[in-house]
């Protein structure tokens, strides 16, 4: 491993335009939907219309007779080849409930999948799942936590118990509580809301007996997973599995793990010796492919007179739903972890419950252990307007500075290389929070309601045990061609360009003459999957270690064919040639016929051809930190939200490509804002989702999210490169910035803000409610 | 996503259209511009066998002038309407509506016959329909009437246009010195969750000859406040408490709960709007 | 059900076809026709990925069927990129501005903003995001896809005067 350092060079640093975006803009990315394997089937599922049930009788006969119908499966096809396995990134402890392809005697949630039916077209599976006969006895479901956990209901029987996980972490903290100055509590709360990619989940299976190979063509963010669960899953070895990605629309954790349908489309492969090919639409994605976020915490801190945090007590409660997905089973454990968050906090009790209920399952959405965040900078203005104090005065009196590095957090989490303290003190500055308060001062004379929100963060990338290593080869070719090989399933993150970069710095070359290849796990090296903001982490170091490997090896034989030192030697403009002499050169193309093409005129020491690997491996812990700015204005008469100014101060490291790390936060922003002010999945009483449809479950466009400023502030990772993660924070600081703000704008009035969900009425309700206590 | 399967039919006149709907009875639905119907097909929440197209019917696309009544055919894009000079200059306040309706790509297939069929209750233009007492003109195989607006609708979705009718025509009479459409949506194009389309005329001593308030996305169908509307007659234009009438119009309206928003929520904000949009239509009637 | 007999004009070229009337003009262009950039994200017509030209007009292309295309001309993303490789000046903006990430969205934003800019070539900051908001994307946040209308609007303008 090289010293850690910042790599900018020619391209490293710069706003370098994307290679992804040629072929894209031109309508000619291959996603899952555009690809066509032969002879491929088409499959669509039989769902549950209700929350929980018992399966009296499944008939399938009218539909298996329809035209163009090739199968219709139930579990009872799958039983004797479906083997349950456990998720390879998330490890064989992860918290999973039991797990089935397709409902087995029971239903557990409204969409559980119950038949799986293989037709010539789309069009046809559907006129033949609406002719499988199901006949159901609903039963009375638990829809929410609390209710989970008393009512006399089981969710999966089989368990025992609704209860997926549980933590027990008390503190020794009676006396601090009993000696503070102040003590707050309240309950924040967290609502159900979804990460909706642009393009649903999707993949086409294709087993075939007599090469007993399986190959799955999927829209997939972790190829490297899917291939080993699979195989996994039917017994195979994994080597006889091939997962390829294309391109990909987009994931935010939601095509991370294998799915339950996923498992049903290649078990039915399986089963049928064809290729089988699902494509989710987006009411199956809305109903059925994966929720997050409703979660909600009654926490109570305690401060010394002058708002010094002594300590927090935080009681969590998460909702599952039903099948949960791998790895977010609970997030109790990344909740209590950084719960302190970027703060001196002395003390923190933290208890949590996961609980089952009969809803959608839980998958991973962008930071899916955000609401630590969430949570605890509401609490933080809350305790600020308890004790007189302005939320960024508190916020000054508590975080943590260069001074107190390196730090441990109460919860045993080892601080460093992190700046939260100087990103407050940018955000504020360029958000203009003294002279917003003068604005918001005069506004509320006028009748006008204006309020500013502060959320300050420090996010872990996820880099420890086997996220922490991705692989690259790097490969010239005999006419000198550069090909980057992967393990990463890059669907937005540009790291097609982020890696180019990095490889083109290193060999002097035109990042554009670099093609990349990720994805394919029959040529890839195994990659942990692209998610959990670690592509700059450990994919960059991935491919700077093979570039350095490939130079060296370059450098070597140019040393050979040019008869000097190699160490006199430099690679630029696609060429090695003499420091000091351009004359003196070889283009790549020359390069590459001397090692390839005449291998007994190079010396012994040099091995034939330009094909070099490496790996990287990341530190335990990589920690980055951000904080976000926003100013509102909120209509007392009709409780919409202006949001007028979004600032981000974030400190991700030195950054491979500005443009690139602007348009994560961005896009995070956008997911927090529409996830406070407009987007909420909803369940009725009788566990019914209304919001299935995008007519219901409201995404905000262009008129709905402004503009994102932002500061950056450079604090190196103990990484090649310095890189650290930005792919999930712009998600993680914004719901509490946008929910600050607006409980900011309405304290005046006495409303009280206590999270989400936060749409109009909810704020008109909130103003109401300040209306009746004042009386 | 995939429509169960129909038959499809394209007549080429209005007399072919009615034809088939004679025909098939309650089997046959009309297709407009879609927006609203291949949406539903998509989601198989209703099927048909026959699906009757509009699109080629020239003969229903055109917006006319007779005197004093112009004439809109049923099968006018939005996108026309809003960039029709002769709407702008006879019946602003169907142009002041338009740009609310969804999205550019929306208001180019849809049409003004498919939204006042479709009665949405969230819908601009029966609203407007509803504030300008616009005639519809129901055709069929069996022969042609024409229904004043306050008449034909009567329920979510719902009008009194018999399974066999078609809505060939909207005609609007007379043209308002003042008028106002406001709408409160979650977001930008979104069908409303309190709407106003408001019209007033004055007299020439500046006062009251009438205020129509036509209110929408709060009951079931698109409400007139009438006794508010009577209660102003007569006034001062300058004497009128604008946020007084936006209250008193919500008297007696049902007002409905659904998942975006409550009864109360409802009628709260349309009582603001309505405040907002009689000022500002008295504004322009005062100005003008 | 009886299938009926289209003839279309698609990125210029005449297609004839039988198709079943319930093909959408979105499936027929991409299983059909095999021009796949057109994207369907919801098939209910709010997301806007499907976005294609008929006869000049952007429309939802899940929201027709094909068979009520007959004797229209359709232009998709495909047919709006220069032959011979190279961008449009509405796709170079895109690029230029980093106004896609996943791309999914990409090529029903760029079909609505070659319509747009055709009817306003001059519009606001406001009247770009009101363009803008009848096509969803969930990676970008918008700022990028903003800042590409504005750039092609500038580029247009600063052509023109020259």
């Amino acid at each position: 491993m090289t010293e850690q350092g910042a790599t900018a060079g020619r391209y490293v640093g710069a706003r370098v335009q994307r290679l992804e975006d040629p072929r894209l803009l031109a309508g000619r990315g291959r996603y899952i939907d555009d690809h066509i394997v032969p002879g491929m089937l088409h499959a669509a599922f039989v769902r549950s219309p209700v929350a929980r049930g018992a399966l009296a009788r499944v008939d399938v006969a009218t539909a298996q007779a329809m035209p163009g119908v090739a199968a219709v499966f139930t579990m009872d096809d799958f039983r004797d080849i479906f083997l349950p396995t456990f998720s390879t990134i998330a490890g064989r402890d992860a918290v999973t409930p039991p797990l089935r392809p397709l409902a087995d005697g029971d239903v557990r949630f409204t969409g559980d999948p119950i038949v799986i039916v293989v037709a010539e077209s789309r069009y046809l599976a559907e006129d033949a799942v609406e002719a499988v006969d199901v006949d159901l006895d609903p039963l009375e479901p638990v829809l929410d936590s609390e209710t989970g956990l008393t009512a006399g209901i089981l969710v999966h029987p089989e368990t025992g118990s609704n209860l997926a996980a549980q933590i027990s972490s008390p503190a020794d903290d009676e006396q601090a509580f009993a000696d503070a100055a102040h003590v707050v509590t309240e309950t924040i709360t967290q609502h159900r809301y979804v990460a909706v990619p642009m393009e649903g989940r999707g993949l086409v299976a294709s087993w075939e007996p007599g090469r007993d190979e399986l190959t799955i063509w999927a829209a997939t963010q972790a190829p490297h997973e899917m291939r080993s669960y699979c195989a996994r899953m039917l017994g195979l070895p994994e080597h006889r599995v091939r997962v390829v990605m294309g391109d990909v629309g987009g994931g935010f954790g939601q095509k991370m793990f294998v799915t339950r349908e996923e498992m049903a489309v290649v078990l039915a492969s399986y089963r049928l010796g064809r290729p089988v090919r699902w494509i989710e639409d987006r009411a199956e994605n809305l109903l059925a492919g994966g929720h997050a976020r409703q979660e909600q915490a009654t926490i109570s801190m305690a401060t010394d007179h002058d708002g010094h945090l002594l300590a927090a007590r935080v009681h969590h409660l998460e909702n599952v739903g039903a099948y949960s997905v791998p790895g977010t089973g609970s997030v109790g454990g990344g909740v209590a972890a950084f719960f302190p968050g970027p703060y001196r906090l002395p003390m923190l009790s933290f208890a949590n419950q996961a609980v089952y209920t009969n809803t959608c399952g839980r998958c991973a959405y962008r930071g899916p252990w955000l609401f630590e965040t969430v949570a605890r900078e509401q609490m933080m203005d809350i305790v600020a307007r308890a004790i007189g104090m302005d939320p960024l005065s508190l916020r000054r009196a508590n975080v943590i500075t260069d001074d107190d590095l390196p730090y441990t957090s109460a919860t045993g989490v080892p601080y460093e290389r992190i700046s939260p303290a100087k990103t407050l003190e940018q955000a504020a500055e360029l958000i203009g929070y003294d002279s917003f308060r003068r604005e918001q001062e005069a506004a509320r004379a006028e009748g006008r309601y204006l309020g500013v929100g502060l959320s300050l963060y420090v996010e872990p990338i996820q880099t420890r045990g086997l996220l922490g290593s991705e692989g690259a080869i790097l490969r010239v070719d005999p006419t000198g061609e550069i090909t980057l090989i992967m393990g990463t399933a890059s669907h937005g993150q540009s790291v097609e360009t982020t890696m180019a970069q990095v490889v083109a710095d290193v060999l002097g070359c035109d990042p554009s003459s670099i093609v990349f290849i990720q994805g394919d796990t029959a040529v890839a090296p195994w990659g942990p999957g692209t998610g959990g903001s670690k592509s700059a982490v450990i994919a960059a170091g991935a491919a700077q270690l093979a570039a350095e490997r490939m130079r060296e090896k370059m450098l070597q034989v140019a040393g050979h064919v040019l008869e000097v030192a190699p160490s006199d030697l430099e690679l630029s403009g696609g060429s090695a040639h003499v420091r000091g002499d351009p004359e003196a050169r070889l283009s790549f193309g020359q390069l590459a016929e001397a090692a390839y093409l005449n291998p007994a005129a190079l010396p012994a020491d040099i091995e034939p051809g330009l094909l070099v690997s490496a790996r990287s491996a990341a530190p335990p812990l990589v920690l980055a930190n951000a904080c976000h700015a926003c100013t509102v204005e909120v209509d007392v008469h009709t409780g919409l939200v202006k949001i007028l100014r979004y600032v981000v101060s974030e400190d991700c490291g030195p950054m491979i490509n500005p443009m690139v790390v602007e348009g994560q936060i961005a896009g995070g922003v956008a997911q927090g804002i529409g996830g406070v002010l407009l987007e909420h999945m909803v369940y009725d009483a009788d566990g019914n989702p209304l919001t299935t449809t995008f007519m219901d479950y409201l995404l905000p466009t262009a008129c709905e999210v402004p503009d994102v400023e932002y500061g950056h502030v450079v604090t190196p990772a103990n990484t090649p490169g310095g890189f650290k993660g930005v792919g999930e924070g712009g998600a993680i600081g914004s719901p509490p910035a946008v929910l600050n703000a607006v409980a900011d704008a309405l304290a005046s009035l006495g409303a009280r803000i206590t999270g989400t969900p936060l749409g109009p009425a909810q704020v008109l309700a909130a103003l109401a409610a300040a209306r009746t206590t004042s009386r | 996503m995939k429509a169960a399967p129909f038959e499809y039919h394209a007549p080429e006149t209005p007399d072919e259209a009615l034809g088939l709907l004679a025909q098939f009875g309650d089997e046959a639905k009309v297709l407009a511009g879609g927006q609203s119907l291949v949406p539903v097909l998509a989601l198989r929440m209703a099927r048909f066998e026959h699906l009757v197209d509009l699109n080629r019917i020239p003969a229903l696309r055109y917006v006319q002038v007779d005197n004093d009544v112009t004439r809109v055919g049923a099968m006018t894009r939005h996108a026309a309407i809003g960039g029709s000079a002769e709407i702008r200059s006879r019946v602003p306040l169907l142009a002041e509506a338009t740009p609310h309706i969804g999205h550019f790509q929306i208001r180019n297939r849809g049409t003004i016959g498919g939204s006042l069929s479709h009665a949405d209750p969230g819908a601009e233009y029966p609203a407007v329909a509803l504030a300008l007492d616009a005639e519809i003109v129901l055709a069929s195989a069996r022969g042609t009437r024409t229904v004043p607006a306050a008449e034909f609708f009567t329920g979510t979705f719902t009008t009194v246009a018999e399974p066999d009718e078609v809505l060939t025509e909207a005609r609007f009479t007379g043209r308002p010195q003042g008028c106002a459409v406001l709408e409160l949506a979650r977001r930008h194009g979104d069908f409303a969750l309190a709407g106003v389309a408001c019209a007033v005329e004055l007299n020439s001593a500046g006062r009251i000859q009438s205020l129509r308030i036509a209110l929408f996305g709060v009951a079931s169908t698109p409400v007139r406040a009438t006794a508010a509307e009577q209660a102003a007659r007569g006034a001062a234009a300058g004497e009128l408490d604008p946020e007084e009438v936006g209250r008193a119009a919500l008297a007696g309206v049902s007002c409905v709960s659904d998942l975006h928003a409550d009864a109360g929520y409802r009628e709260r904000v349309a009582a603001h709007l309505a405040g907002q949009a009689i000022r500002q239509a008295l504004q322009e009637a005062r100005n003008g | 059900m009886a299938e009926h007999q289209l003839e279309v004009m698609v990125n210029g070229q005449l297609v004839t076809a039988m198709v079943e009337p319930r093909l959408t003009l979105a499936d027929f262009l991409r299983d059909r026709l095999r021009l796949t950039g057109t994207h369907l994200g919801c098939e209910h017509g709010v997301c806007g990925a499907c976005t294609v030209l008929a006869d000049g007009a952007a429309i939802r292309s899940c929201l027709v069927f094909a068979v009520q295309m007959q004797g229209v001309a359709v232009a998709t993303v495909e047919g709006l990129t220069p032959d011979g490789g190279g961008l449009s000046d509405v796709q170079e903006a895109f690029r230029a501005e980093h106004g896609l990430q996943c791309g999914f969205c990409t090529p029903g934003f760029v079909v609505s903003v070659t319509a747009f800019l055709a009817e306003h070539p001059d519009p606001s900051t406001d009247q770009i995001r009101d363009g803008l908001s009848g096509n969803l994307c969930r990676c970008t946040g918008y700022q990028g896809i903003v800042r590409a209308v504005q750039a092609t609007v500038r580029a247009r303008q600063e052509a023109r005067h020259d």
